[in-house]
């Protein structure tokens, strides 16, 4: 059984603490987003269960909440990131607010996308985040492209972050993409979240090598292989990706070892309980990346039970405020359909 | 006969073509341990063994790949796309690698394969989980175009898709998997529906509707409420796109003279351009009014309800065509 999984033995792993750099008020925040992650979770399971949310898939990221928060809260404001289908509290932690991706998840017309496309499709170059499509590995390689434009604007130190599970890494545009940005040492960070299954594919049968990391000796940069519960340790990676990418170093793969808690998507809570052993899950369960984090804040001396709840209760009141404004937000117009699909606005480049 | 849904009626066609030859087999994700995604492939794994049912990483290309190599070397792949729209990926391999094999060999060595997958809009499924490019592979020499309407046309075209030994992109509608009920033949029989034969649903005589696909159940709605107003229909399902039938629609014009082609794909550059075009060079005299397309607007599908709704055909569109066209 492959439920003791953690695939270390290869990986690089950062020896540096950036963490003890951070202040109090950083570790609350991580505390805080971490959170925020579970319960947005949790609140469009719900939703979707109540019949609340009746349209689209929700793929959950139970579990999987130390990635999204450790590797986003080192960048820089003016960095790039592309989140995909198990990403959406990046959307909120690089800038949206929890009202437009609700409303993106509910397909209304105040959404990013105008409810032309749902969950993760949508992105906002001014916030530096890249709008991906379903098509699984393509915005590794797109990646290249928004950083050569970088270059080309002499910002060669913005980076980008492009998430991708360990499943799309078997598709042709990952391998190009990242072939491209080593080549030509484009500051791409790609952060593999290896939550074990594609669907219900094992990794086994996407990967070949004995981490996801080893993937990166192909191209000649650095592989991480950590902890993808520890966000500590995700936070840590990633700040030292950060520094290679930013000093022109190239590009960085940072395997985040994990496992998707619950099914692919709500429809599949069933199965995935069948084509996954349940005491794998259960023990994963126990790897739980918010009780680890909490702990580890309480070791610390810096905190009292009382300064960490579970949840913070305000947490809670956010996301069901955004859910609310959501479910209250008008849909779009039907003829809107028709808007967007070219820009005649101009005859000259923008 | 069995009584099966449109769903289990391709699964089924796979099965007994599996069970009848061994050079048959499998490919896709997700396909094996867990049986599909929809579950087209159910118990294939157990059955057929790991070997003819391959488990494949997410690469689209490698996949259809893998079948277009295995087809050279004597073998029939079917390769699964987990939504048809994924087949962008492998692309290159349908149109470049597949469709120009047996051309460039000399005539020696063909490609059959069956590229597969769920289609089409209708269930919220968006952008990319809802697309009908048929006309992609329409404009393709050397590939073949597929898609049934009924579980009786599933079972019997997937069968002759897998036997047919060229390239064929077979289109599997996601409304219809489990909405459409109906019987088909016992194995014992052998049943095989050609390809390239168009078959029609519902005889009428003031307008020909030739469509294909999920719209097929459209038009027959539309033509069971138009029937009350007096207006006949008569619904050609095409079945194959590609090789078209045009006796079977020619023949059809000839007696209704109007003509309304319902696709679900956008209007432009679509399959009914083709067919309109084709009715207008060879029964152009028989014609008493322009004919007529209903087809999406060119626009992707989008994700909101109102949206959806706005740019793909319905029913009532087929309805206010048809008044409109027999009016003329
Ligand atoms: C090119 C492509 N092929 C297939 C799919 C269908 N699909 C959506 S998610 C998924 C599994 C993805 O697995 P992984 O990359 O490991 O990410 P995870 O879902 O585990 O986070 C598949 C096969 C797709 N979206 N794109």
């Amino acid at each position: 059984m492959g439920s003791t999984r953690t695939r270390r033995k290869n990986g690089q792993q950062t020896a540096i603490a950036y963490h003890e750099r951070l202040e109090k008020s950083d570790l609350l925040e991580i505390y805080r987003r971490l959170w925020f992650a579970r319960i947005f979770d949790e609140a469009l399971y719900d939703a979707k269960k109540k019949g609340r949310l009746r349209r689209g898939n929700v793929y959950g990221s139970r579990g999987q909440e130390a990635i999204q928060v450790g590797t986003t809260y080192p960048l820089r404001p003016d960095d790039f990131v592309s989140p995909i289908h198990r990403d959406m509290p990046v959307f909120v932690f690089r800038g949206m607010t929890p009202e437009q991706v609700m409303c993106q998840i509910w397909g209304k017309a105040n959404a990013p996308t105008r409810g032309k496309d749902s969950w993760s499709h949508m992105g906002d170059m001014s916030l530096g985040i890249v709008h991906s499509t379903s098509m699984l590995g393509s915005t590794i390689a797109v990646a290249c492209g928004v950083l050569w434009a970088q270059r080309l604007d002499g910002r060669r130190d913005r980076v980008l972050v492009a998430y991708t599970g360990e499943g799309a890494t078997a598709t042709g545009p990952f391998h190009e993409g990242l072939n491209f940005a080593a080549v030509h040492k484009l500051p791409l960070i790609v952060v593999v979240e290896n939550n074990q299954y594609a669907y219900s594919t094992p990794v086994e049968l996407e990967v070949p090598t004995e981490t996801v990391a080893d993937r990166a000796k192909g191209y000649g940069i650095p592989g991480y292989c950590i902890d993808g519960n520890d966000v500590l340790e995700v936070y840590n990676t990633t700040c030292a990706a950060l520094e290679h990418a930013r000093a022109g170093n190239g590009p960085v793969l940072i395997e985040c070892v994990t496992y998707r808690l619950q099914g692919h998507a709500d429809h599949d809570e069933t199965r995935a309980r069948q084509y996954r052993p349940v005491e794998e899950i259960e023990l994963w369960e126990k790897r739980d990346p918010l009780p680890r984090y909490r702990q580890y804040l309480l070791k610390t001396g810096l905190f009292s039970e009382a300064e960490l709840p579970e949840p913070p209760p305000d947490i809670v009141e956010q996301i069901q405020k955004a859910i609310e404004y959501a479910i209250s937000s008008p849909d779009p117009e039907p003829h809107t359909a028709l808007e967007d699909i070219y820009d005649e606005s101009a005859g000259v480049s923008r | 006969m069995r009584e099966v849904t449109f769903l289990e009626a391709i699964r089924l066609a796979m099965w007994e073509e599996m069970e009848r030859d061994p050079n048959v087999f499998v490919i896709g994700e997700d396909i094996g341990r867990m049986g599909g995604a929809f579950g087209v492939t159910s118990g294939f794994f157990e059955h057929f063994g790991e070997d003819r049912v391959i488990d494949s990483p997410i690469s689209e290309t490698a996949i259809i790949a893998v079948a277009v190599g295995a087809a050279a070397a004597g073998k029939r792949g079917i390769a699964e796309m987990q939504f048809i729209d994924f087949i962008s990926y492998g692309f290159d391999q349908v149109v470049n690698v597949a469709g120009t094999w047996l051309y460039r060999s000399g005539g020696k060595t063909p490609i059959p394969i069956v590229v597969r997958g769920p289609s089409g809009g209708y269930v919220g499924g968006s952008l990319y989980h809802s697309q009908q490019f048929e006309a992609w592979f329409f404009h393709t020499p050397g590939v073949k175009v597929v898609q049934p309407a009924f579980p009786d046309d599933a079972y019997g075209l997937m069968k002759a898709a897998i036997r047919d030994n060229n390239p064929v992109v077979f289109y599997e509608h996601k409304y219809l998997y489990r909405r459409i009920k109906g019987a088909i033949p016992d194995a014992s029989e052998d049943y095989i529906v050609r390809l390239g034969e168009a078959r029609i649903r519902r005889y009428g005589s003031d307008i020909t509707v030739v469509t294909y696909g999920a719209m097929v159940h459209f038009a027959l709605e539309a033509a069971q409420r138009l029937e009350k107003e007096g207006i006949s229909l008569e619904v050609i399902d095409l079945r194959t796109i590609k090789p078209l039938d045009m006796e079977t629609i020619l023949e059809s014009v000839c007696k209704t003279s109007k003509v309304l082609i319902v696709y679900e794909a956008p209007k432009t550059g679509g399959v009914g351009a083709e067919i309109s075009a084709r009715i207008t060079e060879q029964a152009f005299e028989w014609l008493d009014a322009p004919i007529v397309r209903v087809a999406a607007k060119d626009a992707f599908v989008p994700f909101a309800e109102p949206l959806e709704k706005f740019v793909l055909p319905s029913v009532d569109d087929i309805v206010f065509a048809a008044r409109e066209l027999a009016a003329y």
